[in-house]
């Protein structure tokens, strides 16, 4: 896997793996899914869309505004608020 | 056409953007029609397929979905038609699984899921084109071998592979059932709670086999309508309940390792479908069978084909799609706000622009094919219903027309294209503040043109909740048929402002209209909270060309759905409100009476002043305002106060003892030119007499003393009731009340009535703050049958309709009465 350092300034992981949630993930970063939280009905939508089974996923890029980011996992592009994101625990290559 | 008996039920089921809805156009080409499933707000497509055996197959293209189990209203439709579980639809006999090539992984999620409903089944492989240009390929043969079930390739935009896919409905089968990797406790915990059903024993349940399943989806927290009941009985229920807190004591989420366990089955099918060595990507496929078909259509003297575009392997995109490199553009944080404003407002412009000589158009055919056919009809109700009732109020709704097709289809074109994901990735942050939705920009900037294929385009956000908060406050938006209202009062109350003023005026009044959607926006966000929560999980789907045929299909269905079930509901309102307009009649003998009196004022006006233009106005007459009265045939008739504004107004001059020049001059909004003759203003008159004298006439007298804090006259209240026809029926209305006919191409002489409009008292009717309080009105108030009809057409039903209609009048009303008892309170 391509290693990219996280962008995140305010990224609290340290070590060669970072547990950071999806929404701090910075631009560009990529990792693989660790966990997914949130209350049962969110959980699944974001399971079923693929983000189980350590997926790799990539922020692509922020809106323009600053919320919804867009990932790419399992070969397709999704977008998603912040308040979403957060429950979705990546683990980043440095 | 024959109207053969269908032998099969084919329903297609697939992703969101799998371009199922292209097979479905592929497959049942005209034969198809569109209706609502009852009950909810989700679009049923359905059509008819011949089969090479000259069956009829019943072909059902059911809404996108990512699940089965899921609460959005499109999912929902989608798994219980799969599970046969709505009365209105067949279970259906053959489900063909639509899979996006260049997206397996998790179209085969969905894949994995249908599996288990144990149905028939076939395999559409779609957008093979898109993915091997991007290097995907997966080997048909190799991915039928692993599901068993028939994969057929097919490229739906070019329909290639649709033949092969109609054949391969016959040999449809019913999937071997995967063994799916759950982990061992849930494996145990299965055979548990599958036990317990098996002890029910009841005649509902299906064979054996199916418990395992049937418990799988109780375990995970499926709750569907077959099975629901099954969670509550015992033994089940304390079984369930056990398996639940041993499996958590083990740290298994079931709902969670199910999914995995969905997703690992999903990478070993994924591996099989790259195929063995040696096989040939499936567009080469497609040539050589091109090329086999026009050969052997060339001896046969075949052309069809001719044109057929080729398809190569050779222009393989690098790792960076053409959808890639766009976005880089299309959502950068400068250019791509920038070019969204751009597409936006060229949008919007173009809309008016181009529809405004399309709705003079029809408003001209309209008109001219209305007073053709009224040629036949005998004077009197009749001939009225025709062409004051029925030309009048359809044609009134008709006009919008053009705008409202040009309206879906740039939202068409945009959708088609994949930017409209887009537009709701860069709005989301704004709209999400005030408890809407990226996806609710397209539809309430559609409002502002009109309000109706704005609530239609609704239907593409999914979250239930943010779509109807996004319907229920769309109508704020001031569309275009409140301009003429607008216009009217402005230029009328407000003309001595500044041009600038006044169009200040103007972006006030729609500033106003955002200010109350973004409030009700809010309070719905409030409402709703606690009972589903808002969700923004959008797919940003690869770009792709629009296809001409698809869009003007869209464009044709929406804009068909608007004039034929709209339509059905204006036409009974345009009725009732004519009917209300028309009578009851105004006795002949009050008619005439009226006339003469009228006739003998006239007279006496001219008589006193011959000559007014040389009249030097020293000597004032004061003619006598009060109520006269005239007796015709034993009853006792008003001469209406109303109508001496009117009278006032075209015989201004003569009144006054003003030289003509002078008070043309004194009033410089008008010219003599716009002075009626005699015969004109009678019958103007008397039409005005006869509104009033109608059942419209005295719900206005009826509603006055509700309206009057308002600062409205019984006047204002005709107008207003009409208004609800369209809302710029508003003005001609009033045209008609203040007898200047009903014209609103001029508004001149119409304002020049308002304005010399006095109550007995001799205070102004109409100032600028009744003005101002009747404009708020007008952008706050649901004066729209069309919308409401619209509304009760998406939500399924009146409550969201009646609501609207009664939240909207409300709010108007409060604001309406905060404006005008605080403007007296200060200006007076």
């Amino acid at each position: 896997m391509e290693k990219h350092a996280c962008e995140n300034p305010h990224c609290p992981a340290q070590g060669d793996h970072n547990h950071c949630s999806l929404n701090r993930l910075g631009i560009g970063c990529r990792g693989t899914v660790v966990s997914v939280a949130g209350d049962s009905e969110l959980r699944r939508r974001l399971l079923e869309m693929g983000f189980c089974n350590g997926a790799d996923v990539e922020v692509v890029r922020r809106a323009p505004l600053g919320d919804p980011i867009e990932c790419r996992l399992r070969g397709y592009s999704l977008s998603l608020r912040g308040e979403q994101a957060q429950f979705v625990t990546i683990a980043t290559a440095r | 056409m024959t109207v053969a008996r269908s032998t099969l039920t084919v329903a297609l089921a697939g992703n969101p953007n799998s371009g199922k809805t292209t097979i479905f156009n592929a497959l049942t080409g005209l034969r198809q029609k569109v209706a609502n499933y009852p009950g909810v707000t989700v679009e049923k497509k359905s059509g008819r397929c011949k089969l090479d055996t000259g069956e009829w197959a019943d072909v059902i293209d059911l809404p996108g979905a990512y699940s089965l189990i899921s609460r959005s209203p499109d999912e929902l439709v989608a798994m219980e038609v799969l599970r046969g579980l709505r009365a209105d639809t067949p279970p259906p006999d053959v489900i063909v699984c639509v899979l996006d090539a260049s997206n397996l992984q998790r179209n085969l999620y969905f894949l994995s899921q249908l599996i288990e409903l144990g149905r028939p089944m076939v395999v559409a492989l779609n957008m093979i084109d898109i993915a091997e240009r991007r290097g995907i390929f997966s080997d048909p043969a190799a991915l039928s071998e692993r599901l068993g079930l028939p994969v057929v390739p097919v490229v739906g935009t070019d329909r290639k592979g649709i033949n092969e896919l109609k054949a391969a409905l016959r040999r449809a089968r019913v999937p071997p059932m995967p063994d799916w990797p759950l982990p061992e406790p849930m494996h145990e915990e299965l055979l548990t709670v599958a036990g317990g059903l098996a002890i029910l024993d009841d005649d509902a349940l299906p064979g054996l086999a199916r418990y395992t399943s049937i418990a799988e989806r109780l375990l995970i927290g499926d709750r569907a309508d077959d099975i629901a009941a099954l969670a509550e009985r015992e033994p089940v229920k304390s079984l369930l309940s056990h398996a639940t807190q041993r499996l958590a004591q083990n740290g298994i989420d079931p709902m969670h390792a199910d999914i995995e366990a969905h997703y690992k089955w999903i990478d070993g099918v994924e591996k099989a479908s790259r195929g063995s060595t040696g096989f040939q990507p499936v567009l080469r496929h497609f040539e050589r069978n091109n090329e086999e078909k026009r050969n052997g259509e060339r001896e046969n003297g075949g052309k069809e084909n001719a044109l057929e575009t080729h398809a190569t392997l050779l222009d393989y995109e690098p790792r960076l799609t053409f959808t890639d490199k766009l976005d880089r553009v299309l959502l950068h944080k400068v250019l791509g706000l920038t070019i969204f404003t751009l597409v936006m407002a060229s949008i919007f412009v173009s809309v008016f622009w181009i529809a405004d000589p399309m709705m003079g158009a029809v408003e001209e055919g309209i008109g001219q094919a209305g007073r053709f056919i009224a040629g036949f009809f005998p004077e009197g109700p009749l001939g009225d219903l025709w062409a004051d009732g029925i030309v009048a109020g359809v044609g009134g709704v008709l006009v919008f027309v053009p705008q409202i097709a040009l309206l879906f289809l740039f939202l068409a074109i945009l959708e088609d294209s994949g930017y409209l994901a887009r537009a709701a990735f860069l709005m989301d942050r704004v709209l999400s503040k005030v408890g809407l939705n990226g996806k609710s920009f397209i539809p309430l900037l559609s409002s502002f043109a009109c309000a109706i294929p704005g609530i239609m385009a609704a239907r593409t956000i999914e979250c239930q909740r943010d779509r109807l908060a996004t319907i229920f406050v769309a109508p704020f938006m001031s569309c275009s048929a409140r301009l003429p209202v607008y216009a009217l009062l402005i230029g009328a109350f407000f003309a001595t402002f500044s041009a600038a003023a006044r169009g200040g005026i103007l972006l006030g009044l729609y500033a106003l209209g955002i200010i109350a959607a973004v409030g009700t926006a809010m309070l719905f966000k409030l409402g709703a909270k606690r009972t589903e929560p808002s969700s923004f999980i959008l797919e940003l789907p690869s770009y792709k060309r629009p296809k001409l045929s698809q869009i003007a299909r869209v464009v044709w269905t929406n804009t068909w759905a608007f004039i034929s079930k709209a339509g059905t509901i204006i036409f009974c309102l345009s009725v009732i409100l004519w009917a209300m307009m028309y009578y009851p009649r105004l006795p002949r003998e009050s008619g005439v009476a009226l006339e003469q009196q009228l006739r003998a004022e006239i007279a006496k006006t001219q008589k006193t002043y011959r000559r007014p233009w040389h009249v030097a106005g020293s000597d004032r007459p004061q003619l006598d305002y009060q109520p006269a009265t005239v007796v015709g045939d034993g009853e006792r008739y008003p001469f209406p106060p109303h109508l001496r504004p009117l009278f006032t107004y075209n015989y201004q001059p003569f009144l006054d003892g003003m030289s003509g020049t002078e008070w043309w001059r004194f009033d410089s909004g008008i010219s003599p030119a716009t002075a009626i003759s005699d015969e004109q203003f009678l019958d103007r008159s008397v039409a005005s007499a006869q509104l009033c004298h109608s059942y419209a006439g005295r719900l206005g007298h009826l509603i006055e003393p509700a309206i009057k804090p308002l600062g409205y006259d019984w006047k204002m209240g005709i107008g207003l009731i009409s208004a609800f026809a369209a809302r710029e029926v508003f003005v001609s209305t009033m045209g008609i009340v203040y007898s200047v006919g009903g014209d609103d191409e001029d508004t001149t002489p119409l304002a020049q009535a308002m304005l010399a409009d006095r109550y007995p008292d001799g205070s102004r009717v109409w100032t600028p703050l009744v003005a101002t309080s009747l404009l708020v009105w007008f952008v706050l108030a649901m004066q729209c049958m069309s919308t409401v009809a619209i509304v009760k057409r998406e939500t399924g039903g009146w409550k969201w309709p009646i609501l609207q209609l009664l939240y909207m009048t409300g709010l108007a009303y409060v604001v309406s009465l905060v404006v005008y008892q605080v403007g007296r309170a200060c200006f007076t």
